[in-house]
């Protein structure tokens, strides 16, 4: 698929990506802070309004987006970065949505939708929504509107709405759509009904499958840098938290039985980081084999953080099951993760189908540099 | 050209090393070495080192003065690299004599050892490691095997275990206890004993998977010239940290590039001829889950090589996280392979050269890797103490 994004800018270096991941660091540590999150989903503040504003006016929502449509450039690893640290921090906000429409207009939206939308993505005024899954219906085309309903992830104040409506992908402008928030487990993300009754298309993609392979690569890089961000950061709590808490006369940490549950933890989390790690710079590079890594660091970096979120409620103990500590934010924010997009195991077959292509080609899939 | 004069331009020498494998490895050395005799592999193996010597490939990584060719780190995993892609053989019998004698001597060792020794790599010698003990193992510090002295002696009794292909050995890094009194750590003293001498006997001992690389070492008043203590007398403790730590990580890399191509070609040929686990939606998708983690697992392993250079390096516990890593994947891979395998893949067949030979041998054979060179329990202490700062108790 073509980037547009790899033609127009320059790969950003190492620096500069370290640089990046500090700032967006400082700024979460301080704004989305364990205290902050847990009175955004107690309705006692507006967390995910005011770290909107802030990530605007810091140019986080124009990471993917090129320098002359008003962002920063920075390509697949610059927003892997700042999903993984969105991910840390439990942030709430429709990134993944937004910042993945805006990739997707990025590569495959022609001059035209990248001039209209793009600056306004990049600056905060609008976010987007997707359907919460990408291998559904969508919409139909009712003369020279689109309508229909669809279970979508983004807020409710989004602007407009990318989905499959008919032969097409559309831009649907959700002026005088229906919207209703749906209740979540996960408190830190917007689930949204959307009802469309001959709504404007603003925009059409014409081709289908290019238009869902790099929504879905968009999404799952942004997915699994969450993931894997946020076991990081609930394993990093559960290991500090063990250290204080005592019985039998002793930190629970000194236990061997709690010492191999978390040494098991910490690898499975080098792993995961690897995973995302290797799918962000295969895309980066934009390898024919990216999308395949991109759907399996979904598939397992989802389901490894759902397996460390959990063991990391139960090391916790009683205070594992309560509202008031960190883990079940980050194991709710873990079970939505592991079905966005699709399942992971149609996720998989799609990986699979792929690679059959490529080694049936008589290429490989597997090439590392040493 | 020769692979060593092309050292300074590293695809040069990749280029060098290709020509070379393409002429040199049999390309029937793995059916040959199948149900190979003993005897036949130790000869083969031989052979092989010899191959290597001839063309500077022995003891490419040691320094210029004592045979090697100085090579750096880069070139090693060049030559790692093309060996896994070549699928040519791996110098097991060697490996002890290549990596963790040199890893002792160099550090340690006096000067005279090192000329008496170093040179007999390149010619074929074989060593082996006398560490662990019946009741030493993960807790290797309490050996027991004693060593007193006498005149310009010392005399050895006692027991060693799990020593690689001690049966072929000409000689032995070995561990004793001087001290008894002191605290375990403080009365250790490492020599290198002749395997040759009287008082040593090796019985090999029959592994799970129908194999015999390791062997029993019996020591009784075995007599060891004191020149031949590396390092001082109960200082043997810190000697042994250099052996431990002197495998970098370029055996593990290039084991991973093997297992890759190993399984791409499993994974063509299923394509090739339809085979019945493709049509399995489950097994499919297990297949494809564990190729994701073991292009993390190569990527860690690249990892460990990068940071084995750098100050930080003996305080990381990246090698214990891709060990652990690592070696459970290929439990994972080898259970799967002899799942889709049937019936035909447990039809025993015990292969002399692994890995990659039948499904059942080499899922028996995967629990060296979380087994040996430090279990993966003692690799999750290690993890947690040294790594995540768990305290010890």
């Amino acid at each position: 698929m073509a980037t547009s994004l790899m033609e127009t800018a320059s790969a950003p270096d190492q620096a500069t990506l370290d640089a990046l991941r500090e700032s967006v660091a400082g700024v979460l540590a301080e704004q989305c802070a364990s205290t902050a999150v847990h009175a955004f989903i107690d309705g006692k503040n507006a967390l995910d309004k005011a770290l909107w504003a802030q990530a605007a006016s810091l140019g986080w929502l124009g990471f993917g987006i090129p320098e002359h449509f008003g962002g920063l450039g920075m390509g697949a690893e610059g927003l892997a970065i700042l999903h993984g640290e969105l991910g840390r921090h439990t942030a709430p906000g429709p990134y993944i949505a937004t910042l993945s429409v805006a990739q997707t207009i990025v590569e495959t939206g022609g001059d035209a939708l990248c001039q209209t939308w793009l600056p306004r993505l990049a600056s905060g005024e609008l976010s987007a929504a997707v359907p919460a899954t990408l291998d559904c219906d969508g919409l139909i085309r009712t003369g020279a509107g689109v309508s229909g309903q669809l279970r979508c992830l983004g807020a409710a104040d989004a602007a407009f709405l990318l989905a499959p409506a008919g032969d097409d992908w559309v831009i649907a402008d959700l002026a005088e759509a229906d919207i209703t928030a749906v209740p979540m487990w996960d408190r830190t993300r917007d689930i949204i009904d959307v009802r469309l009754k001959d709504a404007r298309p603003i925009g059409i993609f014409h081709n289908v499958e290019a238009t869902r392979a790099v929504l879905t690569q968009a999404m799952a890089l942004a997915v699994a840098a969450d993931s894997a961000g946020g076991a990081r950061s609930i394993t990093e709590r559960t290991i500090a938290y063990m250290k204080t808490r005592e019985q039998f006369g002793q930190p629970i940490a000194g236990f061997q039985a709690l010492k191999h549950r978390a040494a098991d933890l910490a690898t499975k989390l080098a792993v995961a980081d690897e995973m995302v790690r290797h799918a962000v710079q295969r895309a980066a590079t934009d390898q024919p084999d990216a999308a395949i890594w991109a759907t399996l660091a979904k598939s397992e970096v989802t389901e490894s953080c759902v397996f460390i979120t959990t063991d990391c409620v139960q090391l916790h103990g009683g205070v594992g099951f309560t509202w008031d500590f960190d883990p079940h934010i980050f194991l709710k924010r873990a079970r939505l993760n592991e079905v966005m997009i699709m399942p992971n195991a149609a996720l998989r077959d799609r990986a699979a189908a792929a690679l059959a292509d490529i080694t049936m080609s008589g290429r490989s899939a597997l090439e590392l540099d040493v | 050209m020769s692979i060593l004069e092309a050292q300074h331009d590293l695809s040069a020498f990749r280029q060098e090393i290709r020509n070379w494998l393409a002429e040199a490895v049999p390309p029937d050395w793995k059916s040959r070495m199948v149900r190979a005799s003993n005897e036949e592999f130790i000869e083969f193996q031989r052979w092989w080192m010899a191959e290597r010597s001839k063309v500077g490939l022995a003891i490419p990584h040691w320094p210029l003065e004592y045979g090697g060719a100085g090579l750096s780190q880069r070139h090693l995993i060049a030559i790692a690299d093309e060996m896994a892609r070549a699928d040519a053989p791996q110098s097991r019998l060697f490996t002890i004599s290549l990596i963790h004698m040199p890893g002792t001597l160099l550090p340690h060792g006096t000067e005279t050892q090192k000329r008496r020794y170093l040179s007999g790599v390149a010619k074929g010698e074989v060593w082996c490691q006398g560490f662990s003990e019946p009741n030493s193992g993960s807790d290797l510090a309490s050996l027991r095997t004693r060593a007193v002295r006498d005149g310009d002696h010392y005399v050895v009794n006692g027991q060693k275990i799990w020593s690689s292909n001690s049966m072929y050995a000409d000689h032995c890094l070995l561990l004793t206890r001087t001290d008894p009194n002191a605290q375990k750590h403080r009365g250790i003293t490492y020599f290198i004993m002749d395997m040759r001498s009287p008082g040593v006997e090796v019985r090999p001992i029959r592994q799970a998977n129908g194999r015999a690389e390791f062997g029993e070492l019996f020591l009784t008043n075995v007599r060891i010239p004191a020149a031949n203590m590396i390092g001082a007398e109960n200082n043997g403790w810190r000697v042994a940290q250099a052996t431990l730590a002197s495998e970098r990580g370029v055996i593990s890399f290039e084991g991973g590039e093997r297992q890759r191509y190993e399984i791409e070609a499993f994974y063509r040929r299923s394509l090739e001829t339809g085979a019945a686990w493709l049509r399995d939606a489950q097994l499919h998708r297990e297949f494809i889950s564990f190729l994701a983690e073991m292009q993390a697992a190569r990527r860690l392993l690249r990892r460990v090589l990068e940071e084995s250079n750098t100050q930080g390096a003996s305080a990381s516990v990246l090698p214990s996280i891709v060990k652990l890593s690592s070696t459970t994947l290929r439990q994972r891979i080898c259970s799967f392979m002899v799942r889709v395998s049937g019936v035909d893949g447990q039809a025993f067949s015990l292969l002399a050269e692994e890995p990659f030979g039948s499904p059942m041998f080499d899922f028996l054979s995967a629990f060296s890797g979380t087994i040996a060179g430090g279990t993966n329990e003692i690799q999750r202490n290690i993890v947690a103490e040294r790594g995540l700062g768990m305290p010890r108790i």
